[in-house]
């Protein structure tokens, strides 16, 4: 059966060597203020901005955070929307369910947040929140996948 | 729904494996259909059912609730 809109099986690997960089990067960016000298635009500024919102107004910027995420953001589609390495039609039905699950638990979360979390606390977890449904959707997935070739290991013996 | 492949499979003598590569899925796709864990789309069965050399109704039959 072929399926549509995935990434061949060897982007996997590639999703793990960018998620996994970059994944570090924003962490330090998040909780160190860490940014990379290389990836300033105009001068330093001590607010770190200069107030313009938009791309074509500013003036100065540190380009770290949106190189990072960015970086996440494509590494763990990668490894989220690659082919396995024997596809089939039972894996693209277990693909969609754990996407339903992850979106699922991701709102879930979500509501949670808003509920209880406030201020800075709540503005981080918005700011996991633009990796945590392509990460619940891995874990759960490769869980599953997991599952399946112990199944099936057991089953052989 | 239920299904006869096991029985299918000892007829011809082969194994999951073997009736994976034939009808191109994975070994796990055949043991969780076995099991009646997944419900094979219409073109699976039937490739399951020429592998078989027998009518689809033979292999795959409905159960009570489906």
């Amino acid at each position: 059966m072929k399926t549509r809109f995935l990434f061949p099986h060897k982007y996997r690997l590639i999703g793990w060597v960018l998620t996994i960089p970059s994944f570090v990067l924003m962490l330090l960016v998040m909780h160190a203020d860490f940014s990379l000298s290389f990836l300033q635009y105009g001068g330093n500024s001590i607010l770190g901005f200069d107030g313009e919102k938009f791309l074509f107004g500013i003036h100065r910027h540190n380009f770290t955070d949106e190189v990072g995420s960015l970086l996440l953001i494509a590494g763990l589609l990668m490894i989220a929307f690659s082919r396995e390495k024997e596809e089939d039609e039972r894996t693209v039905q277990l693909r969609l369910e754990s996407l339903l699950w992850a979106v699922y638990v991701n709102s879930a979360w979500m509501m949670f947040s808003i509920i209880f979390f406030y201020d800075t606390l709540f503005a981080n977890i918005m700011t996991y929140n633009i990796c945590t449904p392509l990460i619940l959707f891995i874990a759960r997935f490769n869980f599953v996948m997991y599952k399946e070739r112990r199944t099936l290991k057991n089953a052989g013996l | 729904m239920k299904n006869t492949i096991r029985v299918g499979r000892a007829i011809l003598n082969i194994t999951q494996a073997e009736l994976a590569e034939k009808v191109n899925v994975s070994r796990q796709t055949i043991n969780a259909i076995e099991s009646n864990k997944y419900i094979p789309s219409t073109v699976l069965a039937l490739k399951i059912a020429r592998v078989f050399q027998k009518q689809v109704g033979e292999i795959f039959m409905l159960e009570e609730g489906d």
